[in-house]
């Protein structure tokens, strides 16, 4: 271990810091200024990791080959720092009305970040295993962290137990990657696959293996049924979080795997991810339109999106355009997913509860900037300009009509038809619909509106402007292509 | 200054920035509304001013740098078809806020005033897109404003309606998404750079094969179909029509549907020329179907907006009738009947509105006699329904005798001219069967008592519709200013849409 490789791992470091910093924060601070204190404490942090990811070291490889710097890590990075601030940045307020512990809170998003930031630096399947169980583990904790709350001790055990079981499954997989190219880091892998050819047997169930393991984490139907449950129990900044971050990571690792490692025989493999995509997509948006509750909803539609985003995955050959695609998608989606979630926070309702249809019923007058931000992501998630959602829409049918797959994008367009049925039916209940006679009551929180007033902001003026992150996210695919 | 259209989308968006600081005066935001699309509007005359008639390309042309890395460009410009498109949005677009500020809308002005504003960059954008990512912008920009405006401000089966409206647009326009990107795709050159913009997509679309035609065209047909409405996709009209405030009718009417057939007459003639041919007999018969088919429901409905709504399916089928015929009569016809269609549908709905605010009833079985007491209101809305059925000297009857024209010299396949075009003509009968069977039960009869202490016109209502009323006479009487700056662009796109072969280069 040399000082450039610790160097190279800087922003990890830092955020690992800021959760401890934050552990030892909330035993000293006294408990009413710890309500502010420790979200603002965290966000600084992040905001110096965030800087620490754009001093860039060499691309190059680092800790002999287990770790991987490159345009790709960098993008990953940012985007999860980003995602943690805005879920520090939405809590504060729903935490000290829930008596939620906002040391281990903070701590938990932190560490899961580290976690997350690892996988996109893995450049071997150690690496990113422990990457992935350390974003997970924390999460499973963020879950069930309203212990008083039945329904938040149903969604941490199922999540736990499936995610137990997806890890137990990719590291079964991993074991035979290994068995079969004696080797772990992704380029030895990648050049024996090459060597051997066309896939075979052991492949195959490696291959199977892997792709049914990262399913799990990433929600691709038919590996889903954890999410609708977990994501409903759970605290709703918490649930903010989950549907973004690690699904982020999850597409990380999938990238680098799949695309990665595995790349040589993904030409084989693209035509049963683009039926995996079909049916995540169409299996989550038809079953979002059966919800009447917010939460459950905005749960489904989550597997939608997982469906939009592996199918720019399964138009790999299709080259660059396709990781940009998948990166960018990333991008837009923790940004309006999250930002989504996070408008349930104006509703004050028991337990872990998102707001039912009826009881959005007026909000658009009730709260007006809530209501108009929550409109923002609900049309963005559609995928209607100008907003980030449309321009997201658009990179991912290019890599996948220029793949071939025309009958795929076709689906996806039908599907965000379908999508746009439930989300506006929301816009319906917050603005044609006045309110009923008894309605919840109403929180805000300072922090909670600065952030979704920024990052409603960021869905218009990147809808408009996408340039940059597209131009981002086009540098960031380039490591992945052959 | 060259930058006319683009302050043309400014000026709207400008205007939001009042309406936002005044958001608790109600007073206030309706002046900032009509002095915005007012505005908008001069400058749009001001517009048309500065084109130059009888060059068929396009013309004040703005391009900027926009997404480099994906190779799109903000690409803006007019030829003779959009440059009197665009002045008929504005004027429709401020006589629908002029006209809302009367009193008809009375909860929540300002977010009415703003959709209103918002509508009107969506509506510009899009006659002045020359870039197909831009287009698709706008394009779906008017879809949300209209889809709150029908949703808040409409009537008792809005939701119903409104979702109905975005639902069956929303599916035209995702598959012309798909359409796109093939598009974007397709033109790729040997070094890989990729273009949406128009004129280079033009000269290169020889790179487009013919089965690549035929899915494509298929997928921008069916948005601009939906959108139109043709027949079979029509069902979401009347309901939205129905159930839309008058002012939205109007823009909804005078606008939105056009949005519909510049698209074919835009993109879908000159891209995919062998696409038109493959979906030719198709797209005729669906015209003459919805010519028919429109007329017939129009005749038996017992509601008067939905009557007028039906009538708008029946219009827009010269429309496409006259678009694909693809010979220069039809062309201009077609393009004149969408202006005319503007003014006299708007203005019917207008007429409709206005009378539903006195009478609260618009079943025609409860109307009747109000000739008796709305000497004015009868002559405005008289001549517009004159014109509406095609009277000579009135503007309706230009557009359709053209089109009528063009069909029968039209030779193609299936069965040719002489069969559509007396068919067609059925249509023009029937048109003054309806309108003029709906006008007698609605404005002649005995006087009811409930109505008689009712008003004429207000002050305000005539300087809505006086505008239209002029224009309706003038495109009457003298149509060929209006036709020299149209036919040189038509002329230029019906040779574009026949010969695949033929190229131009696009802008000076």
């Amino acid at each position: 271990m040399t000082g450039a490789d610790i160097a190279a791992v800087y922003p990890e470091i830092i955020v690992t810091a800021v959760a401890l910093i934050v552990l030892v924060a909330d035993a000293v601070v006294d408990r009413r200024r710890a309500a502010l204190a420790l979200p603002l404490l965290t966000i600084a942090g992040l905001v110096v990791a965030l800087a620490s990811v754009f001093n860039v070291v060499p691309a190059a490889q680092y800790f002999r080959g287990f770790v991987t710097i490159d345009a790709f890590t960098s993008f990953f990075r940012a985007v999860f720092i980003l995602l943690a601030i805005f879920a520090a940045a939405i809590s504060p307020a729903y935490l000290a009305r829930r008596r939620v512990p906002a040391g281990e809170y903070y701590a938990i998003i932190c560490f899961s970040t580290v976690g997350a930031m690892t996988i996109a630096l893995s450049s071997d399947l150690i690496t990113l295993f422990i990457g992935l169980e350390t974003m997970t583990i924390p999460i499973y904790v963020l879950a069930g962290i309203q212990r008083t709350d039945r329904f938040a001790n149903e969604a941490a055990i199922k999540y736990f137990l499936l995610g137990a079981f997806s890890s137990a499954l990719l590291l079964y997989g991993f074991v035979w990657l290994y068995g079969i190219t004696k080797a772990t880091d992704f380029v030895t892998i990648a050049s024996v696959l090459t060597a051997q050819g066309i896939a075979n047997g052991p492949t195959i169930v490696a291959l199977a293996l892997v792709t049914v393991g990262l399913g799990f984490k990433a929600a691709i139907v038919p590996f889903h049924q954890w999410t609708p449950d977990a994501y409903d129990g759970a605290p709703t900044p918490a649930t903010a979080f989950m549907s973004v971050g690690p699904k982020a990571a999850a597409f990380a690792a999938i990238l680098r795997v799949l695309l990665g490692a595995l790349g040589p025989l993904g030409v084989d493999w693209s035509a049963v991810l683009a039926v995996l995509a079909a049916l995540t997509m169409t299996g989550g948006n038809i079953v979002a339109l059966a919800q009447t509750n917010t939460k459950r909803m905005l749960a489904y539609s989550s597997i939608a999106h997982t469906g939009y985003i592996l199918a720019a995955v399964a138009a790999a050959k299709a080259g660059p355009s396709a990781g940009a695609a998948v990166l960018f998608y990333v991008f837009a989606y923790g940004l309006m997913n999250l930002g989504a979630f996070a408008c349930l926070l104006y509703f004050d309702l028991e337990g872990t509860r998102g707001a039912s249809l009826d009881e959005l019923n007026g909000f658009g007058r009730r709260q007006p900037l809530g209501a108009l931000a929550f409109a923002i992501f609900l049309v963005s998630l559609t995928g209607i300009p100008p907003t980030i959602g449309f321009v997201a829409k658009f990179v991912v049918i290019q890599p996948v009509l220029d793949a071939g797959l025309a009958w795929l994008a076709v689906v996806i367009a039908l599907n965000a038809v379908l999508a746009a049925f439930y989300y506006l039916r929301v816009v319906v209940r917050m603005y044609m619909y006045d309110p009923a006679e008894k309605v919840p009551r109403l929180v805000s929180g300072r922090t909670l509106s600065l952030s979704l007033g920024i990052a409603s902001f960021a869905v218009i003026v990147l809808g408009i402007l996408p340039n940059s992150i597209y131009q981002w996210a086009l540098d960031a695919a380039q490591p992945l292509v052959h | 200054m060259t930058n006319v259209l683009s302050l043309l989308v400014v000026i709207p968006l400008a205007g939001l920035i009042p309406l936002f600081l005044f958001r608790r005066d109600e007073r206030a935001a309706k002046q900032v509304a009509i002095t915005t699309t007012f505005v908008e509007l001069v400058v749009s005359l001001w517009m048309v001013k500065q084109f130059v008639i009888g060059e068929p390309g396009f013309q004040l042309v703005e391009k900027l740098e926009w997404l480099p890395s994906l190779g799109i460009s903000y690409l803006v410009g007019v030829d003779g078809i959009s440059v009197l498109l665009v002045p008929m949005t504005t004027l429709l677009t401020f006589i629908a806020v002029l006209y809302s500020s009367g009193g008809a809308i009375k909860t929540r002005i300002v977010e009415y005033m703003t959709a209103f504003l918002l509508l009107e960059i969506g509506m510009v954008g899009v006659f002045i897109a020359l870039d197909l990512f831009l287009f698709y912008i706008f394009f779906e920009l008017m879809l949300v404003p209209m889809y709150l405006i029908i949703g808040i401000w409409g009537g008792p089966r809005r939701i119903y309606a409104t979702l109905k409206f975005v639902i069956f647009t929303l599916a035209g326009s995702l598959l012309m998404l798909v359409g796109i990107v093939a598009v974007y795709l397709q033109s790729a050159d040997a070094s890989g750079s990729r273009t949406l913009s128009l004129p280079d997509l033009i000269e290169l679309r020889g790179r487009f094969p013919a089965d690549f035609q035929f899915w494509v065209f298929l997928a921008f047909a069916l948005a601009f179909a939906i959108k139109m409405p043709m027949v079979p996709f029509h069902t979401w009209l009347p309901d939205a029509h129905v159930e839309a405030p008058t002012a939205g009718s109007i823009v909804l009417a005078g606008v939105l549907l056009k949005a519909g057939g510049y698209g074919f007459l835009r993109f879908g003639l000159p891209l995919f020329p062998i696409g038109v041919q493959a979906w030719l007999p198709v797209l005729i018969v669906l015209s003459v179907i919805a010519i028919l088919y429109g007329a017939i429901v129009s005749a038996v409905q017992k509601d008067l907006k939905k009557l007028v709504a039906y009538s708008s399916v029946a219009h827009m089928g010269f429309v496409t009738l006259g678009i694909f015929v693809l010979n220069l009569q039809g062309g201009v016809g077609a393009v004149l009947q969408m202006l005319n269609h503007g003014f006299v549908t708007g203005a019917l709905f207008l007429f409709v509105g206005i009378q539903y605010e006195k009478t609260h009833r618009r079943m025609i079985a409860d109307l009747g006699g109000l000739a008796n007491m709305w000497p004015l209101f009868t002559t405005f809305f008289g001549v517009f329904v004159l014109a509406s059925l095609g009277l000579p000297g009135l503007n309706g009857f230009i557009g359709e005798f053209l089109v009528l024209l063009g069909t029968f010299k039209f030779g193609g396949v299936p069965l040719g001219g002489l069969f559509w075009g007396p068919l067609a003509a059925i249509g023009v009968i029937l048109a003054a069967v309806y309108l003029l069977w709906m006008f007698q039960r609605v404005m002649y009869g005995p006087v009811r008592e409930a109505y008689r202490a009712l008003p004429d016109l207000s002050r305000l209502e005539i300087a809505c519709a006086l505008p239209l009323l002029l224009l309706t006479v003038i495109l009457g009487v003298v149509p060929q200013p209006f036709i020299a700056y149209i036919e040189p662009s038509v002329d230029r796109l019906i040779r574009l849409a026949t010969d695949p072969s033929f190229v131009v280069v696009a802008f000076k």
